[in-house]
């Protein structure tokens, strides 16, 4: 799935709030670790972030697999809506 | 083994630095102000505490700072006042098996418990939890986030006995070095201000509840008028250092630490008695190997409530008679819980480096069942030399340390 340019404004944004990034370091090709300086802790924080701000449910097993910004896009892109804000 | 005190670091409702306190403290300052927020709270009727000014947590880097609460960053950024005081540079130069790290709060962040359960109870599990949310509720909190903020790898210790804390860690200090397992001790408490800390106080009736519309006349140690404490926050760190290391360094001593106790009253919870508290004051100073006739100052506990002033009255009248000179700064400050013993030994010192006596703040009349003691009730200059602060927690943990200024020829710096 092609990621929205909504989605994408979004997980840059709560890259930058939640982890302090700079916007000018927020390109597809960044890597999590060596680009944006983040851990295992963000990154467990990174999927709250995207599971509140985007309303949806991430499966925290594709975590692994994870290595880019573009990797994030597509991860929240394609993650499913919650129940509760499917229904709404 | 003389133990040496050569760096403090604070952050108070009075100001965050040294300094800035003790200029507040001399001006009669209060911290405490109005929480209307407070209203919102069933059962609150206390409505004022005294936070800590706006500071800047920046220079911590994100990836120590995002496990950090308030009471963790006031605490770091205290511990770099001190060791910056002392001449101490974070890092590796820290990092020797000699160097212990002692520092605690009377729980963990009461900020994030509320957050962290409030989740947990809306979502029926821990689905939305942050990573780092444990790293500020857990009760080495403090100590492990200053540890990462100074690139500390030495030895740590998390004492946690409420608003005696910081004066437990010193006084521990102080008895390790003496023990000659360590060099160099870092200690201090801090707690942050939140409606559950003046929530505990309230709910025993030990709250303020009759100054809301006028904080600057509550919190009043001693006073025929005073109806209970103000709660603050903020963090007192202090280094104490051996003799051996302080002449090794050729560091400046600020004060001397002389001895101190931590006594269990092991009968109530909240109702300290005043023959525990001259237990620990005896005990304090039968460590150190001094008189009570010594002794110039008496830094009280005494937080403003009706119970427990009365019973620090009778104790250091018990112990002092009527002409030590006797004050608590809970009426500027508010009680900061875990830093109050930390920050009063600092404003102890620093009454002792200038000569001056701060007073009780609010004590307009002294209350009957008060008496028999020399209170301060205005800024006194006098010189100081030695000082008794005592600190006293729920669960019946009093504390005493004893505090003198560097005999002249301990004066090895610049």
């Amino acid at each position: 799935m092609t990621p929205s340019q909504e989605v994408i404004q979004q997980v840059n944004n709560l890259m930058k709030s939640g982890f302090e990034i700079p916007e000018e370091k927020l390109v597809p090709t960044a890597t999590l670790i060596g680009d944006l300086g983040l851990d295992s802790l963000d990154a467990v924080d990174m999927l709250v972030y995207i599971e509140e701000t985007l309303g949806v449910k991430v499966e925290g097993e594709r975590l692994a697999s994870v290595k880019t910004l573009q990797d994030v896009y597509v991860l929240a892109a394609e993650s499913v809506p919650r129940p509760s804000e499917a229904n709404a | 083994m003389k133990v040496f005190i050569t760096g403090m670091g604070a952050l108070s409702s009075l100001g965050n630095t040294v300094e800035d306190m003790f200029d507040g403290l001399k001006a009669g300052r209060s911290g405490i102000r109005h929480f209307p927020e407070w209203q919102q709270y069933n059962g609150l009727h206390c409505h004022l505490g005294a936070p800590v000014p706006d500071y800047d947590i920046m220079k911590i880097p994100r990836q120590v700072r995002r496990s950090m609460s308030r009471m963790s960053e006031m605490a770091a950024l205290a511990t770099l006042q001190a060791l910056g005081q002392a001449d101490l540079q974070p890092g590796p130069a820290l990092n020797s098996p000699r160097v212990l790290l002692i520092m605690g709060s009377t729980s963990g962040s009461p900020v994030t418990l509320e957050t962290y359960f409030r989740k947990l109870f809306e979502k029926h599990g821990p689905e939305g939890q942050l990573s780092t949310s444990f790293f500020k509720v857990m009760n080495h909190s403090v100590a492990a986030n200053v540890a990462a903020a100074i690139d500390f790898n030495g030895a740590l210790i998390s004492p946690s006995c409420a608003c005696a804390t910081s004066t437990q860690a010193m006084i521990m200090g102080w008895e390790l070095i003496k023990a000659g397992l360590y060099d160099m001790v870092i200690a201090g408490g801090a707690d942050e201000i939140h409606y559950m800390s003046a929530s505990v106080f309230d709910i025993v009736q030990a709250a303020s509840r009759g100054y809301n519309d006028n904080p600057d006349a509550a919190s009043r140690p001693f006073d025929q008028s005073r109806d209970g404490l103000v709660v603050s926050e903020g963090a007192g760190v202090l280094i104490l250092e051996s003799e051996a290391s302080m002449l090794r360094r050729r560091a400046r001593p600020l004060a001397e630490v002389r001895g101190g106790a931590y006594v269990c009253d092991g009968t109530h919870m909240s109702q300290s008695s005043a023959e525990t508290m001259m237990k620990v004051m005896h005990e304090a100073l039968r460590r150190a190997e001094l008189e009570a006739g010594d002794v110039d100052y008496v830094n009280a506990h005494a937080t403003a409530t009706l119970h427990g002033d009365v019973e620090e009255a009778k104790a250091i009248g018990g112990v002092f008679g009527a002409n030590t000179y006797v004050s608590s700064l809970k009426g500027h400050l508010g009680h900061s819980l875990a830093a109050c013993g930390a920050l009063e030994a600092i404003a102890s010192i620093k009454m002792m480096q200038e000569s001056v006596i701060i007073p009780t703040r609010n004590l307009c009349q002294v209350s009957e069942d008060c008496q028999g003691i020399r209170h301060v009730r205005e800024l006194t200059s006098k010189p100081v030399n030695l000082v008794l602060s005592n600190n006293f927690a729920f669960g019946g943990m009093n504390t005493s340390l004893l505090l003198s200024a560097p005999p002249a020829d301990a004066v090895t710096g610049d």
